[in-house]
């Protein structure tokens, strides 16, 4: 993808310095500047292989996370929000693409099992709007400040979560 | 039945009725006549064979696809496999058609929709169950929202094997819908 | 006059997969439109909490059966990324030109489908005509039409038939040929341009924020593919383009596909030359240690990535699958407000969808 076009999507940095940043270890870049950020919530980064990086954060400081990953660092598309369940907690995985500096984000929020709800992430991606519907729909997470959280797959009457582990 | 006479007063007079009457009334005078006595077992020899074999040789399936198995259905009136040359056609409303061919697992938000697009099609009509998601809910059987099987709520009369179904396998269920019609040949008129 | 909204309802002769589109009409123009999508769910990702991760692979192909080989292979790419297992160059190579003879079949199919709902009954004739070459060769090289089976978790299930290369360089050919004759019948159709150009615009904002990817992405501008962008399996090591058109209307897409079709001939000769000896199969594990998989991989129609959550068995404990259809379909009432009712085939069927991924 030439720079010239990554400079029209991007947010405003200026084009010649951000492709020698962009250039060396964009992934140690991006962590550095989000535990700058976000100090008190964010652990345990890890890097996956090439240009993958995972990071946890805590569930109240996921919108502002997400909204700087969109607006200032770049990160333009989200590719994939899933929902695992495990015996004591839910993890909310998101997998959020930047296509100037070719990263893919693993985000990791963990929430309780009682009450399963996470702020919702469709005022920043737009793309982000079924996934979570479907998460909801399958797994029963609430995403709140979601503008229209509905049963997507299964029919509307439908009183269960089907992916949940203690379902038949 | 209403039957006035022309209150114009012109020439002659004429009967009235209403549409739903008129359905009630012809079905009495003329078709209940004719199926009762030897005039309309006298028109059923004529034409049962010729309007059998007008029906078998004319199938019309409903244009639905639902999974893998609409693929090789799509295929079979391709150039290869041409299913046309045997009279079949697919039309897009369940008002026109003769055969339903159900292609595909069916889940539990589809059941009403399928049972009302086989509902709507008028008689005579056949259906056909292609594909092992048809039959018996395929590889997702136990899938808690997949029917195991289209039989369990509509009456199927073909099942064609195989996943997804080869679209000769097709050709070949329909050739075998096309003898059954001709073996239980009923006439219109008597049902016999 | 009175507003009201219209089911385009699951049977739809227009509707690739069973799904319905709401729309509500002033007249004949479109105001709001609202997809419902369900009718296909099969709960396939409950489904592979129960089977062995060789077992999941027959379910992964009918995810999407337009490009089965895409879904399989992205499988056993996850699963590798999770097991540790490095396939054999031979396999690698194998996987890429298989995929991309999918990919053109997938393309084929398309174009077949949206001639014929656009009313063009020789795009249908011509284009399941030439289908049917590739899936030949696929059949050669796997043994069924439809949906293969063919890659397992460290290679592929076979090695290549006799004289496989001298067959997929002749279709390669015989593609070549028939895609300059194609561009004569559709370019040069007055009636296909004017359903085509200016309709279902996507601008480029709105397609990065929504989602969209595969080729209404690149038909919106942004030039971003991820067999070059992030490349995958060998196709580091094989010299292509990634194509984009900058017209954000159902033109672009038609012409994002074509061009993809060309590339993937370029594709295929070149695997076939640089194709090495050695073995095309190692044994993976059978169980799986605890650890997360990653995979990703350009679908034809778009990006499609899985995420598996391995707990020690010889099952997964959690898979997690997404379509590019899914999110595109989602996008769909920007790029269908203030069109006719009759644009709605042009604009739908140029996303090409296929429902069986977006519902799973």
């Amino acid at each position: 993808m030439a720079a010239g076009e990554s400079g029209r999507i991007g947010p405003s940095i200026d084009i010649e310095r951000a492709r020698t940043r962009i250039d060396e270890e964009p992934e140690d870049k991006v962590v550095r500047r989000l535990m700058e950020r976000f100090q008190a919530t964010i652990s345990e980064p890890a890097m996956l292989g090439k240009g993958r990086v995972r990071i946890r954060i805590d569930k109240k400081d996921l919108f502002d996370a997400c909204r700087y990953l969109k607006d200032s660092l770049g990160f333009e598309h989200i590719s994939m929000i899933s929902a695992v369940e495990y015996d004591a907690r839910f993890d909310i995985v998101y997998h959020i693409t930047s296509y100037q500096s070719k990263l893919l984000l693993e985000l990791i929020t963990t929430t309780t099992k009682d009450d399963p709800s996470v702020d919702s992430v469709s005022s920043v991606w737009g793309g982000a709007n079924w996934q979570e519907r479907e998460s909801y729909d399958l797994m029963g997470i609430v995403f709140k400040n979601h503008p229209k959280l509905e049963r997507i797959l299964l029919p509307k009457d439908t009183l269960y979560h089907p992916l949940r582990k203690d379902f038949r | 039945m209403k039957a006035e006479p022309d209150k114009s007063g012109g020439i002659g007079q004429a009967v009235m009725f209403r549409s739903r009457d008129f359905l009630k009334w012809s079905d009495e005078v003329l078709e209940g006549v004719l199926r009762r006595s030897p005039v309309g077992a006298g028109i059923d020899l004529v034409t049962k064979d010729f309007f059998n074999w007008a029906t078998r040789n004319s199938i019309y399936p409903l244009h639905f696809g639902i999974m893998c198995c609409a693929l090789e259905m799509a295929v079979a009136s391709a150039p290869r496999f041409d299913a046309q040359r045997f009279g079949v056609i697919y039309r897009s409303t369940p008002r026109q058609c003769d055969v339903l061919l159900v292609n595909g697992p069916v889940s539990k938000k589809l059941k009403p929709a399928l049972r009302r697009l086989y509902d709507q099609m008028p008689e005579p009509k056949w259906v056909i169950a292609m594909g092992e998601c048809a039959i018996s809910g395929g590889p997702f059987y136990g899938s808690y929202s997949v029917v195991p099987g289209v039989d369990q709520f509509i009456p199927v009369d073909i099942y064609i094997p195989g996943c997804p179904a080869r679209p000769e396998a097709l050709i070949d269920g329909i050739i075998k819908l096309q003898k059954m019609i001709k073996d239980n040949r009923k006439g219109l008129m008597t049902g016999r | 006059m009175a507003e009201m909204w219209i089911n385009m309802g699951p049977q739809h002769p227009m509707t690739h997969g069973l799904w319905n589109l709401r729309i509500k009409v002033d007249g004949e123009t479109i105001t709001d439109a609202e997809p419902e999508v369900g009718y296909l769910h099969r709960g396939i990702e409950k489904l592979c909490e129960d089977r062995t991760y060789t077992q999941i692979i027959p379910i992964t192909d009918r995810l999407c059966y337009g490009s089965s080989l895409t879904w399989s292979h992205l499988y056993c790419l996850t699963v590798e990324d999770l097991m540790g297992v490095e396939v054999p160059e031979r396999a690698e190579y194998i996987r890429v030109m298989a995929i991309e003879m999918q990919r053109i079949a997938s393309h084929l199919m398309w174009l077949a489908a949206y001639a014929a709902d656009l009313g063009m009954m020789v795009g249908f004739i011509y284009g399941m005509r030439d289908r049917e070459v590739f899936i030949d060769l696929l059949q050669a090289l796997s043994g069924s039409r439809l949906t293969y089976n063919y890659p397992r978790i460290g290679g592929v299930a076979h090695d290549l038939p006799h004289n496989f290369d001298r067959d997929a360089l002749r279709a390669c050919e015989y593609m070549e040929k028939k895609l300059k004759e194609y561009e004569d019948i559709y370019d040069g159709s007055k009636v296909f341009m004017m359903r085509n150009e200016g309709i279902g615009l996507l601008k480029k904002e709105d397609a990065l924020n929504l989602g969209v990817t595969g080729p209404p992405l690149r038909g919106s501008g942004v030039k971003y593919d991820l067999r070059k962008d992030m490349p995958y399996s060998v196709y580091e090591d094989i010299d292509f383009q990634p194509r984009s058109h900058p017209a954000c209307d159902c033109y672009a897409r038609y012409r994002v596909r074509m061009d993809e079709m060309w590339e993937s001939c370029r594709i295929i000769r070149q695997t076939v030359k640089k194709m090495p000896k050695g073995k095309w199969r190692v044994v993976a594990p059978r169980n799986a240690p605890e650890g997360t998989g990653f995979g990703r991989v350009e679908d034809p129609r778009g990006e499609a990535v899985m995420y598996v959550v391995g707990n020690g068995t010889d099952r997964p404990y959690r898979l997690k699958i997404r379509s590019p259809i899914f999110v595109t379909v989602s996008a769909a009432p920007k790029m269908l407000i203030g069109y006719k009712v009759a644009d709605v085939v042009a604009i739908m069927g140029g996303l090409d969808m296929c429902i069986g991924e977006a519902d799973r």
